[in-house]
């Protein structure tokens, strides 16, 4: 199982509280007019990694995880993408996401059900340019919301 | 008969009579007659045959002169004279270029030494031009010719040598309880001891200012919530005593009533004495409150040494856990928080959280709740720092939780990172204490000298032999400059020789200080680790775990040489990770000259900070704490851990708790977080965005960057040198 990964960075500070690694997953159709990253665009991009391989070099930094991208949540392989979590999980890391949907759109999607599932909190919304605000805390514009998905997954 | 001449710098020569012959040569060439070797011989033999034994130059120029006034040629006298002035004025002229740019008030190398100096008031000016001229005098006459040499040579620098033959030592950690309990003269004024919590702030800042003054580095207050406690209380009895004024009531049993925490609370369904009470409460809160608020303004505003520049000031504190303690902990960080004036970042004092398992640093601690809170407060104002108590080399066996002074077993650093703790001759103790002076080897150099051998492994062992014939002058120097000091009597420095610094007490003023200083450290510091290790291997300990290996190997060495040397000589020596601000530049300016630029090596302005992986380097801040944790072990004389986080920190502050919990897992002694951090003048807004020129908000352009330079802060960069300001082009965030 493989996924297509555009960049690993540990230790930020901007993607969810504390020092965080955010994986930057390729590929996303949103296309959002000021998007700063057109280049992710591209569900081929980035580099190609065995899965448990990426799981490995992401837990060996000790950081707790923000999956980024593109948007993660339109990853092709959906088991890939579950079994990384699932090995995130098991070594006790808290995972963030961020969608270009809305909470509502994203649980609709039943094959990304279980991918939700993994995931602690996330980061909703397409960015909208016109809603930009710097003072925001982990979000671009103001249309975002910052989602604990455990109580929302309970009452859905 | 001549035998020996004293030339200018003093040094005793041969006496050789060809020199005078030259001399007297070149004046003849000039003029129309030309040279008459005949003249010359006779003027040179009556001079060496009448002369005293030992002549200075000036001396026998002098008699060259007479002799060319009697002699037929009088226009080759002339031309001799003319000449002499010109080499005269042409030996001031370095004086005087130097003179003519810090009067210009030019910003360059030299005015810019230090960033925390205004060199353009004429204050600045006046101390610029006496500093100057002091190095020269200091090489001619105070050092010894291995050291000048050395020195000369770039393999060694000598911190703060303009302040040599004052005697002066480097800092010290101010025992500040002696100063409130008994009160002190400084200047035209004595200060009876403080009763209330204004008071004492007040006497903390003018213990601060008077020892700058006594001293050439920083001035710090090592427990400043255990030693203001007392003065929250003694408020808070007085607010009492002016309720039982307006009561007319007896409420002597409310003075030491026991108090769980000084916070405001409105006073709405409070009766009787509950009211009365949380009253005295409030108001006690508010006026220790404007007390840390005015603690900071001062020390921001009070300038010392000629009024060129503001205390080099630090204080330590959070780890008292009574009401009053957390009182005035809070209060500092809430006023630090809000900021001076309009609510811009203090520089001074650098504050320093005292980190420490069990007091404050896990969930269950009773100061627990003050740490988030300073976590807060370093995400916006950078500050407090934070030293770790619980680094295996920052334990004291003494220490106890019931133990009211339990302080003094605590470390306490200067906030540009200089440490003082382990002591031969004396406790072992931050407290009272200080370093005496420091001095740096450019090991970049030693290393850059050996890297025309081929074979690695001889390199490397030829390497450490160099370095200890560096590091042995370095000793020996540290310990002449210590026999020069030990000289000193205790008038020279009245404040510090006589409460500040331990057993000052028992000196009267016309003693030496010699039976006290031997507590204070002498440093041997470091710099450029990173490109040493390029030079020696082709890659710098952040990349590579040989290099990692053979950097610690270095400074182990670097260590177990001071352990010897401090049995040797009978001092505290200690190996210091340097912060080497004007030094940055120039051990690579000249070594660049000398070598070219060598990639990885010479080819940037500045050399990498003491031990640290260099700022250009991409790597998170986990693999950067691992790098540089096990030198914050050996470098007892002083080390700093930085991360340069990416974002907003005040969006974040776990970000900040997170690089301290690196901190505590991988035993690093002291670290910081440093981030970006603008803020409009005009009208306040604050973001953390890159090289912000024009404020989103109301389009001003007077913008002030906030950033760190070696443990300090500067509000603009217009005083940092050449060398910092490369290096802070460079700087990348950890991720």
């Amino acid at each position: 199982m493989t996924l297509n990964v555009l960049q690993i960075v540990p230790g930020t500070s901007v993607d969810g509280p504390g020092l965080r690694t955010s994986i930057y997953l390729a590929g996303c159709t949103h296309r959002c007019p000021g998007c700063h990253n057109p280049a992710s665009w591209d569900f081929g991009g980035g580099t190609v990694y065995d899965v448990d391989e990426l799981a490995d070099i992401v837990i060996s930094h000790e950081f707790n995880v923000t999956l980024t991208g593109g948007d993660p949540l339109q990853t092709p392989d959906v088991d890939a993408l579950v079994h990384l979590l699932r090995r995130l999980k098991a070594a006790g890391l808290n995972v963030w996401a961020y969608t270009g949907y809305t909470l509502d759109e994203a649980l609709k999607i039943q094959r990304i059900r279980p991918v939700l599932e993994l995931i602690d909190t996330l980061v909703d919304g397409p960015y909208v340019e016109a809603l930009r605000d710097p003072e925001l805390h982990f979000r671009g514009s103001s249309n975002q919301q910052i989602i604990d998905l455990h109580k929302s997954l309970d009452t859905k | 008969m001549i035998q020996t001449i004293i030339k200018r710098d003093g040094r005793v020569v041969g006496y050789n009579e060809e020199k005078i012959k030259a001399a007297i040569r070149k004046a003849m060439l000039t003029t129309d007659l030309g040279e008459d070797e005949a003249l010359i011989q006779r003027i040179v033999d009556r001079i060496g045959m009448t002369g005293k034994e030992r002549m200075t130059v000036e001396q026998i120029q002098d008699a060259v002169e007479l002799a060319l006034m009697k002699s037929p040629r009088k226009e080759v006298a002339r031309k001799y004279i003319a000449y002499r002035n010109q080499r005269s004025i042409a030996r001031r002229a370095k004086t005087r270029d130097l003179f003519m740019e810090i009067i210009a008030a030019k910003n360059n190398d030299v005015t810019r030494e230090n960033a925390n100096m205004n060199t353009d008031s004429p204050a600045g000016m006046m101390m610029k031009f006496a500093s100057e001229t002091t190095k020269p005098f200091v090489d001619d006459y105070l050092l010894s010719d291995e050291a000048r040499d050395a020195v000369r040579h770039n393999y060694l620098h000598i911190h703060d040598k303009d302040y040599y033959p004052t005697k002066s030592l480097t800092c010290v950690q101010h025992p500040l309880d002696r100063i409130l309990e008994y009160g002190f003269i400084a200047g035209h004024g004595e200060s009876r001891p403080a009763k209330r919590i204004e008071t004492a702030s007040i006497i903390g800042c003018i213990s601060l200012e008077t020892a700058q003054n006594e001293m050439h580095g920083g001035q710090a207050i090592p427990a400043f919530d255990f030693y203001l406690a007392p003065f929250v209380r003694s408020s808070f009895i007085e607010e009492v005593k002016n309720l039982e004024q307006v009561t007319g009531s007896d409420l002597s049993h409310l003075y030491n009533v026991e108090i769980e925490d000084y916070v405001k609370k409105p006073l709405e369904g409070l009766e009787g004495e509950q009211r009365l009470l949380q009253h005295a409460i409030n108001r006690t809160t508010a006026r220790v409150h404007q007390a840390m608020e005015a603690f900071i303004h001062n020390m921001n505003t009070i300038h010392s040494r000629g009024g060129n520049q503001v205390v080099f000031s630090s204080i330590n504190y959070g780890t008292d856990t009574s009401a009053e303690g957390r009182c005035i902990i809070r209060e500092l960080l809430h006023s630090t928080y809000e900021g001076v004036g309009n609510g811009a970042t203090a520089i001074f004092p650098i504050q320093i959280w005292k980190k420490k398992r069990g007091v404050n640093y896990l969930p269950e601690d009773k100061n627990y709740d003050l740490y988030q809170l300073a976590c807060k407060v370093t995400a916006r104002r950078f500050f407090p720092n934070f030293v770790n108590l619980d680094a295996t080399f920052n334990q004291h066996e003494k220490w106890d939780a019931n133990d009211p002074k339990r302080y003094l077993y605590e470390v306490a650093t200067m906030g540009c990172r200089t440490r003082v703790f382990e002591n031969r001759y004396g406790e072992k103790t931050s407290v009272g204490r200080g370093n005496l002076s420091f001095s740096t080897i450019n090991i970049v150099r030693i290393a850059i000298e050996l890297m025309s051998i081929q074979d690695k492994q001889e390199r490397i062992e030829r390497f450490f032999e160099r370095l200890d014939e560096v590091l042995d002058i370095t000793a020996r120097q540290l310990n002449d400059r210590y026999e020069f000091q030990k000289t000193a009597l205790a008038k020279q420095f009245p404040l510090l020789m006589s409460r500040l610094w331990n057993g000052s007490e028992k000196l009267g003023p016309n003693d030496t200080i010699e039976s006290v200083i031997n507590q204070g450290t002498l440093g041997i510091g470091f710099i450029g680790l990173a490109e040493c290790l390029v030079a020696l291997t082709g890659k710098h300990h952040g990349e590579d775990a040989a290099s990692q290996a053979l950097g610690l190997r270095i400074v182990s060495h670097m260590r177990s040489r001071a352990n010897e040397y401090s049995e040797k000589f009978g001092h505290n020596y200690s190996v210091l990770a340097t912060p080497a601000e004007g030094l940055s530049g120039r051990f690579t300016r000249a070594d660049r000259k000398s070598f070219g630029v060598i990639p990885g090596v010479t080819d940037r302005d500045y050399y990498t900070n003491s031990n640290h992986v260099p700022v250009y380097y991409h790597c998170s801040p986990r693999h950067k704490a691992q790098i540089e944790a096990p030198y914050h072990e050996l470098t007892r004389g002083g080390h700093i851990f930085y991360v340069e986080i990416d974002g907003d920190a005040t969006h974040n502050p776990q970000a900040i708790s997170d690089i301290v919990d690196l901190i505590d897992k991988y035993n690093i002694g002291y670290g910081s977080v440093n981030h970006n951090r603008n803020r409009c003048m005009e009208c306040g807004y604050e973001d953390a965005t890159e090289n912000l020129e024009k404020c989103p908000k109301c389009g001003g352009t007077n913008i002030d960057r906030l950033q760190r330079i070696t443990g300090y802060l500067v509000g603009t960069t217009d005083r940092w040198n050449s060398a910092k300001l490369a290096e802070l082009r460079d700087r990348v965030v950890h991720k």
